[in-house]
């Protein structure tokens, strides 16, 4: 097994869960910031954040680019849209509109890039249990139906924050192994 | 002859990315079936290294799912102040290695650095340099 160190084209995260809470937010505060050098051409919305992989050697280093409350097909957000590495969707399992509003996004993703973009849909606020609004089943199925991994997390709480990133990380791995495959068959 | 072969006392000095499976010596092994793998993320860069100044013929490089290319040369000791040489953009090929040869008649070089500033897929292989050269007399 060799040990490798796999980098992320920046995934896409579109929160529509903004605020305390906000998932990215909760990740960011263990990640790090960008050095400089890179930062400077892409803004600073961009983090990094390691996975180590602990059943490999392997680490992959999630590039994430946080779209909260912004207009994604505006500015310099363009220029990832021809490879994301992943993409993220964030909804708040209490407001319908969110839900609703993340799914009208990810239909728009689906539609503009050419190849396919691993993806997880999260639903987050989970902690507060009475308010909520959008069923376990209907989030599922609607990432089922669209190639999505489904997660639930409570930012606020710190339950099952980690997950999607993981889940992220592990299926980018995958591909790079899948990669290396055709890679090897091509001068056979 | 090719003088971007380890045989030749060509090297490998930097390239920013390593998978200790596929490191970036395999380029210049003289073998297509070896390559060396970007790990993600565009631009990538790696700079090959000549025992002595060169004169160039034509480079040649053998890819997978590279996009744009640039090469650069130094004519000092040091791989410093790099000037371009190539600026290129590869067609994508479906199941089969990428073949570009670039001619550089009339060119010297001490090192050359390759610049990969996109790609048509996450991850791209380089399998083979070669560089028709001379030493410098």
């Amino acid at each position: 097994m060799s040990m490798m160190h796999l980098l992320t084209h920046p995934i896409i995260v579109r929160d529509a869960a903004v605020g305390k809470s906000a998932l990215t937010q909760v990740f960011h505060s263990d990640g790090s910031h960008f050095p400089k050098g890179y930062s400077m051409t892409i803004g600073q919305e961009i983090c990094v954040k390691s996975v180590s992989l602990p059943e490999t050697s392997d680490t992959v280093e999630l590039f994430i680019y946080d779209s909260a409350g912004k207009e994604m097909f505006a500015d310099y957000a363009a220029q990832f849209w021809d490879h994301p590495s992943a993409v993220m969707v964030v909804f708040d399992v209490n407001n319908e509109k969110s839900f609703h509003s993340c799914l009208k996004w990810f239909e728009r993703v689906k539609n503009k890039s050419s190849q396919h973009i691993p993806a997880v849909l999260v639903g987050n606020k989970t902690d507060l249990m009475d308010r909520r609004i959008v069923t376990t089943e209907s989030a599922k199925s609607f990432a089922q139906g669209n190639g999505m991994e489904y997660f639930e997390c409570s930012a606020k709480s710190q339950e099952n924050v980690e997950a999607p990133f993981k889940f992220l990380a592990e299926t980018f791995r995958k591909m790079y192994y899948e990669r290396l495959e055709v890679m090897k068959s091509l001068a056979a | 002859m090719d003088v971007a072969t380890a045989e030749s006392g060509a090297q490998i000095l930097l390239a920013t990315s390593s998978d200790s499976g596929n490191p970036p010596e395999n380029m210049i092994d003289g073998r297509l079936d070896t390559f060396w793998a970007s790990t993600g993320l565009y631009p990538q860069e790696f700079i090959l290294s000549f025992t002595t100044l060169v004169n160039l013929k034509t480079i040649k490089v053998n890819s997978f799912q590279v996009k744009g290319l640039k090469i650069e040369r130094s004519v000092q000791q040091e791989p410093t102040d790099f000037e371009t040489l190539k600026d290129a953009e590869l067609s994508p090929s479906d199941a089969s290695l990428q073949t570009e040869e670039y001619k550089v008649d009339s060119s010297t070089a001490k090192h050359l650095r390759f610049i990969i500033t996109s790609g048509y897929d996450h991850f791209f292989s380089v399998h083979r340099l070669s560089v028709e050269g001379s030493p410098v007399s």
